[in-house]
């Protein structure tokens, strides 16, 4: 038996708050206002105690008869006795009602709340209305007690019939419960709010875990994606640089002549080889990109120049397709700090993937201009930044298909072609924009596209000047 | 369960379980009218909107059993609406017995095994072995049309293992039988797991025929 749990559990094993202790629900202040009122209405003293002993309220005034008695030696400690053992009276289930030596009681009074005792109301002294005579008890207390000052003094005393006290009381239950009722309610909805966030938070937090968990794996997979590129491009490489050599060795005549059109033959393959070369060099600068192995090694640039080596290269290009090909360079265009080598692949990737999607008779711009750095976002309270960052702003702009507002934010991603079938008609991997981002980010940098179906795209490549 | 031996006072919590609308507060709302002012408490209900309950209703019974243990029976219901899953998670926590209110209605047929899934789940949750825990099944709103037949409930349910009852929980037909029958199963489980009888002197036979008594269908009334 002694194994059984001996104290109350206030907090109930699931988690849902029991009324244990009548101060937890009940709000003191409240409970004497209601005591206050019950003593002007009723002139009846009123005390509550909580279950564990502590006086929560209390109004009550000392009766003239009380002062009287009190100031005899003998009234004072009988009336001490009766004092105590009333507070120390704890009513089961039923009123008790104590008698006091001066003939008045007390009505003691037990507040039950589901089924458990949570305090008690002590009301009183008061005179039962139907007692006329002055009880003996009080005559006896004392010797120095008189008989008509008792009388006297007894007018202030509060008469109740004892019918009407038990109404009274039933009347201060009722108020009590659903005080206490209403208090544990809202106890335990604020309860259930705070559980019910906590028990959301676990939930989300669970998830988030597993989602955690789940990306963390999806990263290691795309790491190990270009690690497997690198490896394989690098391992495609170099039986490819044989096949080109010897293609070019057959070409140049080095095993004996050719007839045209084992000429032919030789030299496609030696083409077709040049452009798997380019090919797999783009998976390498990628992979390499990815993984941030690739270092930009950074020297002043000259816009200018760049425009005008592009220029040179993809001249002969625009001519064989019938393209108009325009190169513009802006008056005052700031020098840049980059990567030559870089920074000029991604103005020949953006320029060659231009003239591959312009048809004939097309025109194909290029041009550069000085620009400040855009800043992400909109520019509330742009007046408090920093003055904007010089930039040099290159724009590479075609009268090609042009592409779906709905692609624009896709096209950056590797191996992704707005339309699948593009890739037989116009050749390319889906590489080249993806490794331009990329190279544009290495340059802090930033790459926009502007499209409309139909009449062309524009790219703009902003680079911080030096 | 909740033991408070000094005290002498046990406290049992049941917890009414079903998709929404099926006629959990119903059925606290029928025991509150049917059971005398004396054993129940005030029906309390706790946030709602719409009328659909938002946290839980409590409703609390107690009364003095014979061997003069005051026990404490809180009746629980849960939010039927799927979204409030951690609700009913947490008003599951700590139950000695579940009784799951379906609703008869063909339509609703789905709704109930979805919900009783759920229940499942939570039950596992709180680290109960739905397979053993205390449960009983009401078939509710009987008078209703296009409903299952009783044919087909009493097949039914005699695969299962679990009591079921019908009820007509708006006119409290049905309603007590089912927490007897619920308070059978959660006290013949309690006595088994803590030995009542031998710690607590309460004999079953006696605490169940008190229970009916307080209920109101005592051995007078049957």
């Amino acid at each position: 038996m002694a194994t059984l749990p001996s104290e109350l559990d206030v907090v109930a094993s699931d988690g849902i708050k029991d009324v244990a202790k009548l101060e937890d629900v009940v709000d003191r202040e409240a409970l004497m206002e209601v005591c206050r009122s019950f003593f002007d209405l009723f002139g009846l003293s009123i005390r509550v105690v909580s279950a564990s002993g502590t006086l929560l309220a209390d109004m009550h005034e000392q009766r003239s008869i009380c002062r009287y008695v009190n100031g005899f030696l003998g009234g004072k400690a009988a009336c001490r006795n009766i004092v105590s053992a009333v507070r120390e009276t704890v009513p089961d289930e039923e009123t008790v009602v104590h008698p006091c030596f001066t003939g008045a009681q007390y009505r003691i009074v037990p507040i039950v709340y589901h089924g458990r005792r949570v305090g008690r109301f002590v009301v009183g002294p008061y005179m039962p209305a139907e007692q006329q005579e002055i009880a003996p008890t009080l005559l006896n207390v004392d010797p120095g007690i008189n008989a008509e000052e008792v009388a006297q003094r007894m007018a202030d005393m509060p008469k109740v019939r004892e019918d009407t006290a038990q109404r009274i009381v039933t009347h201060l239950r009722g108020i009590t419960g659903l005080l206490l009722f209403s208090g544990h309610r809202a106890h335990l909805t604020s309860e259930m709010h705070i559980a019910s966030v906590r028990e959301s938070y676990r939930e989300l937090a669970e998830k988030t875990a597993k989602l955690q968990t789940a990306y963390d794996r999806l990263k290691d997979l795309d790491r190990l994606k270009s690690n497997f590129l690198a490896t394989v491009s690098h391992e495609l490489r170099t039986p490819l640089t044989s096949v080109i050599g010897y293609a070019e060795m057959l070409e140049s005549g080095m095993a004996g002549d050719l007839n045209s059109e084992q000429q032919e033959f030789v030299r496609t393959i030696h083409e077709k080889g040049e452009h798997l070369l380019a090919l797999i060099t783009s998976l390498l600068d990628l992979s390499k990109l990815e993984q941030g192995a690739l270092t930009v090694k950074p020297e002043s640039v000259d816009p200018a120049a760049l425009l005008s080596d592009i220029e040179k290269t993809m001249r002969p290009h625009a001519h064989k397709k019938n393209i108009r090909f325009d190169v513009d360079v802006a008056e005052g265009v700031p020098g840049l700090q980059g990567d030559p080598m870089r920074l000029r692949q991604v103005l020949f990737n953006l320029t060659e993937n231009a003239l591959k999607f312009t048809p004939e008779g097309g025109i194909v711009h290029l041009s550069v201009e000085p620009s400040v750095l855009e800043s992400e976002g909109d520019m509330l309270g742009a007046v408090l930044m920093a003055a904007p960052e010089q930039a040099v702003k290159f724009t590479v702009r075609d009268t090609g298909m042009g592409m779906p507002k709905s692609e624009l934010s896709k096209i950056f991603d590797a191996f992704y072609q707005v339309d699948g079938s593009s890739t037989r008609e116009h050749g390319g991997a889906g590489l080249g924009l993806s490794i331009v981002k990329r190279l544009v980010d290495a340059h802090d940098g930033t790459v926009r596209v502007e499209s409309e179906v139909g009449s062309g795209t524009s790219f703009m490549v902003t680079l911080p000047a030096s | 369960m909740q033991l408070d031996f000094k005290a002498r006072e046990l406290t049992v919590k049941l917890v009414y379980y079903g998709p929404a609308l099926s006629g959990k507060t119903t059925n606290l709302q029928a025991i509150h009218r049917l059971v005398s002012p004396a054993t129940s408490g005030r029906l309390m209900t706790l946030e709602t909107r719409d009328d659909r309950t938002l946290f839980f209703d409590l409703l609390p019974l107690s009364f003095k059993a014979g061997s003069g243990i005051q026990v404490r029976i809180k009746l629980f219901t849960v939010p039927g609406q799927v979204i409030h899953n951690a609700t009913r998670r947490l008003v599951l926590q700590g139950a000695d017995g579940v009784a799951f209110i379906a609703d008869s209605q063909h339509r609703e047929t789905k709704a109930n095994q979805v919900a009783f899934l759920n229940m499942r789940e939570n039950l596992k949750e709180n680290g109960f072995n739905p397979q053993s825990h205390p449960l009983v099944i009401q078939f509710n709103k009987r008078d209703l049309q296009d409903i299952r037949t009783d044919e087909e409930i009493d097949t039914l349910a005699k695969r299962g293992k679990e009591p079921v009852f019908k009820a007509v929980a708006t006119r409290g037909t049905g309603v007590i039988e089912t927490l007897l029958g619920l308070m059978e199963l959660t006290w013949a489980r309690l006595e088994s797991e803590h030995q009542l009888q031998k710690k607590f002197g309460i004999e079953p036979e006696r605490f169940l025929l008190d229970v009916r008594e307080r209920l109101g269908v005592g051995e007078a009334a049957e």
